[in-house]
């Protein structure tokens, strides 16, 4: 026992814990997951963001990519709950170390807890935020996209100090043996007993529970999983093969999209082209696969029929290479109208669908309208479109 | 070593300070945002750990040896699923128009996950003994 450590504190002290389990190797080799975790999600994240932002340059293809980057930025992060748990769980300890006297040591100590402090704070409150997002559960009052966004620099700004800080001790820990004997000059006070569970069996069990976190969630967004995945926030069920993310209720569009007063209008420098339903349904049409994949996280491919928005801009004569903002009969939201860049306004894939699989688009899909565009969030996939205005 | 260190510190400050750029940006949110960070440290640190300790060593005193393992393996696994499962199982997500938006019973997807995970640590524990460890 340290000589600073009397055994009869209120608090207890780092020696009051059995150092078996907690090591350095055990808590190295699951940091490693775990940060490889919050790096996919980071990465990830950053492209959703960059997808979002209309100002920033982004591919249509490969046509599944927001699909997959989403699902891996979701996935990613439901792993990283076991993880992060049995990471905390192995440095518990080193929350109960008393500071040093000195004031050069004791200034260094606690700028390094500090910024532990942060790192803890920020990875709980990215995934905490992040699963009840999945499930469309908002307990907070600040901005989702916002904050999510900037904490998730805070975590991995405060990820990447503490592995600099680490490293020696990480090298160290990975370099060596995973089996060491155990230190008989330190007697726990407390002990908690782990009985006969190795660092080996502690370990599988920590790749065991994020094996099962996400093999229950992620048939949202893989179809192979949907019948294992009994946490899914979507079964995959729907009009037209496809889950519902707003219903037109909820958009309150129900009687202006069956309306026949409705009207799709096309404008460009002046020019202006309206259309009735019947007159959309008369325009030449595709057949297109192409997935839905949500911010949230789920995800599912249709079969959509409709017209190329590049064929609709044909109509008032504007010119390829045009962005275009979309209009929804939606009266309020922050994506009630988007900006389509001109990539996507020009791809042949890039559709105002009128169909999916095989019958009439349903009225929570966007009836009479909605755009459906290869590699985007499905926010930006706009339903109820009522307005196209070329961008110049 | 040491230029890597300095490097990947460099690096780390440079983006926590962007985050706190990015937070002061948003004044209104400030409030709420900095409560959720430190609400998570001491839903952690005063609830969760304390509660998982108390487990801990109420299972070595209960349980023979050789069932360790396997309880250990039902408390990280059946554990972390509660915790992810806890936005589903509340379903406050849930909207009455919107029967495609959380459409499992989750209650019972949670407890088949709870009686799975038992059923392999009584396998951990009997194979454990088999094995003499």
């Amino acid at each position: 026992m340290s000589p600073g450590a009397a055994p009869h504190r209120l608090l207890p002290s780092e020696t009051s814990f059995s150092t078996r389990l907690r090591s350095p190797a055990v808590a190295a080799r699951v940091g490693v997951w775990l940060g490889v975790c919050f790096a996919l999600a980071f990465v990830t994240g950053l492209i959703s963001h960059a997808a979002q932002e209309p100002s920033w340059p982004f591919p249509t293809r490969p046509v599944w990519g927001y699909r997959v980057s989403q699902g891996l930025h979701v996935i990613s992060g439901t792993a990283a709950v076991p993880l992060l748990l049995v990471k905390l769980w192995a440095v518990f300890p080193k929350l109960f170390v008393r500071p040093p006297r000195a004031s050069r040591e004791l200034l260094i100590h606690l700028a390094e807890r500090g910024s532990i402090a942060v790192l803890v704070a920020a990875a709980i409150f990215q995934l905490a935020t992040g699963l009840a997002n999945s499930a469309q559960w908002y307990p907070w009052t600040f901005s989702f996209r916002a904050t999510h966004y900037a904490v998730g620099w805070l975590a991995v700004g405060a990820l990447v100090l503490h592995i600099a800080v680490k490293l020696p001790l990480i090298t160290g820990a990975l370099l060596g043996p995973l089996d060491e004997p155990t230190q008989h000059g330190v007697e726990p006070v407390a002990q908690v007993r782990e009985g006969g569970l190795s660092r080996r069996a502690l370990l599988r069990t920590t790749w065991a529970a994020a094996g099962v976190a996400v093999l229950a969630t992620a048939g949202s967004t893989v179809p192979a999983l949907r019948r294992v995945s009994s946490l899914g926030v979507r079964s995959g069920g729907g009009p037209g093969g496809i889950p519902i993310n707003k219903t037109a209720r909820a958009a309150g569009v129900t009687a202006s999209a069956t309306s026949p007063a409705y009207r799709l209008t096309i404008a460009y420098a002046g020019r202006e082209v309206t259309l009735t339903t019947a007159e959309l349904g008369e325009l030449s049409r595709h057949t297109e696969r192409l997935p839905i994949a949500c911010v949230e996280g789920w995800s599912a491919s249709g079969e959509w029929t409709g017209v190329r928005i590049r064929t609709l801009l044909e109509l008032v004569e504007a010119p390829i290479g045009v962005a275009v903002r979309v209009e929804s009969l939606q009266q309020r939201g922050s994506f009630r109208a988007i900006e389509l860049p001109a990539n996507f306004a020009d791809d042949p894939l890039t559709l105002l669908a009128t169909g999916l699989g095989g019958e009439p688009l349903s009225l929570d899909h966007g009836y009479p309208c909605r755009l459906i565009a290869p590699n985007r969030p499905g926010v930006l996939q706009t339903k109820w479109v009522t307005r196209l205005d070329v961008l110049t | 070593m040491r230029a890597v260190r300095w490097a990947l510190g460099g690096f780390g400050l440079a983006a926590g300070g962007y985050a706190g750029w990015l937070l002061t940006r948003r004044p209104d949110d400030l409030l709420a945002v900095l409560a959720w960070l430190a609400g998570g440290v001491i839903a952690h640190d005063l609830v969760l750990a304390p509660l998982v300790l108390g487990v801990c060593l109420l299972g070595s005193r209960l349980l023979p040896a050789r069932a360790h393992a396997g309880a250990v393996l039902a408390l990280a696994v059946f554990g972390s699923i509660t915790l992810v499962a806890i936005p589903v199982l509340v379903g406050f997500g849930a909207k009455a128009d919107n029967p495609t938006l959380l459409d499992r019973n989750y209650l019972l997807g949670w407890m088949s996950i709870g009686a799975l995970t038992l059923a392999a640590s009584v396998v951990v524990a009997f194979r454990d003994r088999r094995g003499g460890t």
